[in-house]
């Protein structure tokens, strides 16, 4: 007995020395994977005793995860679905809580070399279902569009489908790719391709100038116009938990909106919520 | 590894493209011809991948679910009518059982659907759903369900087995819609955003005999839910809930109709010969109320609640609704009421403590010791089925994965007393039966 109180009073001690890990993840978007990435380090820095895992794989992965109870937080460019709602109430009688993270312009990315300055929105719709197949037809060269898209997990597809596409299935021929990174680097690689993605992404492509229709002004994916609402495709990056934060949870959560939180969001390349 | 292959593929292609023209210039015939050989490959390879996709994609879209509720039960009785999960057989008071097995393939077109349910057990294959849903593709508000498929009525018949806490819905919810499912079609309103998304609405033409009978009668019977979500976010709490008819007939098979008359306290016949072949209504109107709190020490806490009431024409032995097919059995026309309420208080990520109160009176007019006593007058005294039942419930689940789910739950069910000198079937219920059952039950679900 006396052996046991020591035991448990030598565990209780180097707990107390060592300190306890809290471990927090998060998956889901791929999307907010390097935003996630840079959250966790820094906060991981500030906070030795605190360990973040981030996994991508998709907003609706990521959604389904928290539903299951196998991550603490899931990361997602689209809000939950009412029907995702509904299993989460189901297995855990909650709602779940929205965070509003970030805010994203959704870019369309076009191949340096091509001539092509700007797309409204009914024309891009028009490339992604496959009315309008040939670049000639929107100004550009005489030549095949190619098409790269995202698979159908990703919150970035659904996003795109619903507000872009107006609900309408993609063309077969779209090619679609493990996350935004790849379809950049399909893009900076094809001449004639066509891909969308966060602005985070866009390096060795060109972001074109969207219209909201063919009378409406062109306007770029930058800051002041996605925080005016003037350029069309843009979109809020949530953080969802099952409960309301507590504890760490919590502690990492108000971090990621307090102005240090919000600068590594600018910094990723996406738009401050605050 | 598909979508990997397509890009290492297109980056090949596109980087052999771009150094084509380059290449053509310094590299001898044989070359050149070896290189438009490979690119001819790739392109080739491109095809195949994109019939690949357009293949991957169709499968894709059918979606396979299902689960496994695998279960022992220990009653407190012998042979008993029990609504957890069916009555037990002559000398049987514990039993394995598989309470549900069910397999569920549809093929989501995400505008359209094709649902298919079976329900495998040691009693054989049922079927559990067989419809199709459509939804519009312009407002994409409102839907139309067509087949074999759950009644729009309250919360608990939609409410899946899968999911549910307690091992079975409340017994007046059995009662009235054995099996949940019905033969008919239904249309429905729902959004996602907008003031609309608070609202919701369902309401359809069934046959009204049950999710596997044929019809029996050129009378349709209506079932209609309107529903309400209420958020609030600040306060952590969630209020949903509706309102419920089922407007139905039941036609009659004999010219012995019986009403109950309070007064007496017994059934009295109507012999018209003209009642064979009329219709006699079945109506219920219910209302459902769900609160959802967020509780910040514990977890995720429910509180739900139904009430129906109505009028449900069954026979002198089963408050079930009528339905006797091509044999000459005499109606009985009851008014009922019932109710539940079931707490669930999720703790931490895999426990939850669940409560649940259910009371069910098929014959709100009279009852007690009524019941069984000697007729007097020509009318016919009250039955087993008249008797009111009251169950407590309270259970705990333990999910131990997101696969695994145990559920142990204890049923306490009290039954009205019924008279004294009441003999035959009602001789048990003079006491409170030994019907108390406590149920483990392992359920696999994926």
């Amino acid at each position: 007995m006396k052996l046991l109180a020591t035991l448990l009073l030598s565990l209780f001690a180097l707990g107390l020395l060592f300190g306890q890990t809290e471990t927090i993840t998060i998956k889901g978007s791929d999307t907010m994977v390097i935003l996630a990435q840079r959250w966790a380090e820094v906060y991981m820095s500030k906070n030795p005793n605190v360990s973040i895992q981030v996994t991508g794989g998709g907003s609706g992965t990521g959604i389904a995860a928290l539903i299951n109870g196998t991550t603490d937080i899931a990361a997602s460019s689209r809000p939950m679905k009412a029907n995702e709602k509904e299993k989460l109430k189901q297995r855990f009688n909650t709602l779940g809580v929205e965070i509003k993270a970030a805010r994203d312009g959704l870019a369309v990315y076009l191949h340096e070399s091509n001539p092509v300055k700007e797309l409204s929105l009914p024309q891009i719709k028009a490339i992604y279902t496959g009315k309008i197949t040939n670049w000639k037809e929107v100004g550009g060269e005489d030549a095949k569009i190619i098409l790269y898209s995202r698979e159908n997990n990703s919150g970035t597809y659904v996003y795109f489908k619903d507000n872009v596409l107006e609900g309408a299935d993609f063309v077969a021929t779209a090619q679609n790719l493990p996350g935004t990174a790849s379809v950049v680097n399909a893009v900076a690689k094809d001449k004639y391709g066509i891909g969308y993605g966060g602005a985070a992404y866009a390096k060795g492509i060109r972001m074109i100038s969207v219209k909201r229709d063919d009378r409406s002004p062109a306007y770029e994916p930058n800051l002041e116009n996605i925080k005016s609402g003037k350029y069309p495709i843009s979109r809020f990056l949530y953080l969802y938990t099952r409960t309301r934060p507590a504890g760490a949870l919590k502690a990492f959560v108000d971090w990621v909106l307090s102005s240090e939180g919000q600068e590594i969001v600018t910094r990723v390349g996406y738009f401050p919520v605050r | 590894m598909k979508t990997f292959s397509v890009a290492v593929a297109l980056f090949l292609t596109s980087g052999l493209a771009g150094q084509e023209k380059e290449a053509k210039d310094s590299l001898d015939a044989p070359t050149r011809e070896r290189i438009s050989e490979i690119k001819g490959q790739l392109d080739g390879m491109s095809e195949t991948l994109a019939e690949l996709k357009t293949f991957t994609d169709a499968l894709r879209k059918i979606k396979i679910s299902g689960y496994i509720q695998s279960q022992f039960q220990l009653a407190t009785g012998e042979r008993i009518n029990t609504f957890a999960g069916g009555n037990s057989a002559e000398g049987v008071r514990s039993r394995f059982v598989v309470r549900r097995g069910r397999l569920k393939v549809a093929y989501d077109n995400e505008l359209t659907q094709y649902v298919l349910q079976i329900d495998v057990t040691q009693n054989g294959v049922g079927i559990k759903d067989a419809y199709l849903w459509m939804r519009e593709p312009w407002l994409r508000m409102f839907g139309l369900t067509a087949g074999v498929f759950n009644r729009p009525f309250g919360f608990e018949v939609g409410y899946s087995s899968g999911s549910r806490e307690t091992p079975e819905r409340a017994r007046i919810i059995q009662t009235l819609f054995p099996g949940e499912r019905e033969l008919g079609a239904q249309v429905e309103f729902s959004t996602e955003t907008g003031v609309l998304s608070h609202f919701n609405f369902k309401a359809g033409l069934f046959n009204g005999t049950g999710p596997t009978a044929n019809d029996n009668d050129n009378y349709k019977d209506f079932i209609g839910r309107a529903g309400f979500q209420l958020p609030f976010q600040e306060e952590n709490i969630t209020i949903d809930g509706g309102v419920s008819l089922y407007a139905g007939k039941v036609r009659s098979t004999s010219r012995y109709v019986y009403s109950f008359n309070s007064a007496l306290n017994q059934y009295f016949a109507d012999s018209s010969t003209t009642n064979v072949g009329k219709y006699f209504s079945r109506n219920y109107l219910g209302a459902d109320v769900q609160l959802y709190y967020d509780s910040p020490l514990l977890g995720g806490l429910s509180l739900r609640g139904e009430y129906v009431f109505g009028e449900q024409p069954g026979t002198s032995s089963a408050n079930t609704v009528y339905n006797p097919g091509t044999a000459s059995i005499p109606l009985y026309q009851r008014k009922f009421s019932g109710w539940y309420l079931t707490l669930v208080q999720n703790i931490g990520l895999d426990h939850q403590f669940v409560a649940k109160y259910d009371l069910f009176d098929p014959q709100i007019d009279g009852g007690g010791h009524a019941i069984g006593a000697p007729a007097v007058g020509g009318g016919s005294s009250m039955t087993a089925a008249d008797v009111k039942y009251a169950t407590v419930g309270i259970g705990w689940n333990y999910h131990y994965d997101a696969n695994i789910k145990l559920v142990v739950y204890y049923d306490v069910v009290t039954n009205e007393k019924v008279n004294p000198t009441a003999t035959g079937s009602l001789l048990g219920l003079r006491d409170d039966l030994k019907d108390n059952v406590l149920t483990v039950r392992l359920q696999y679900k994926f």
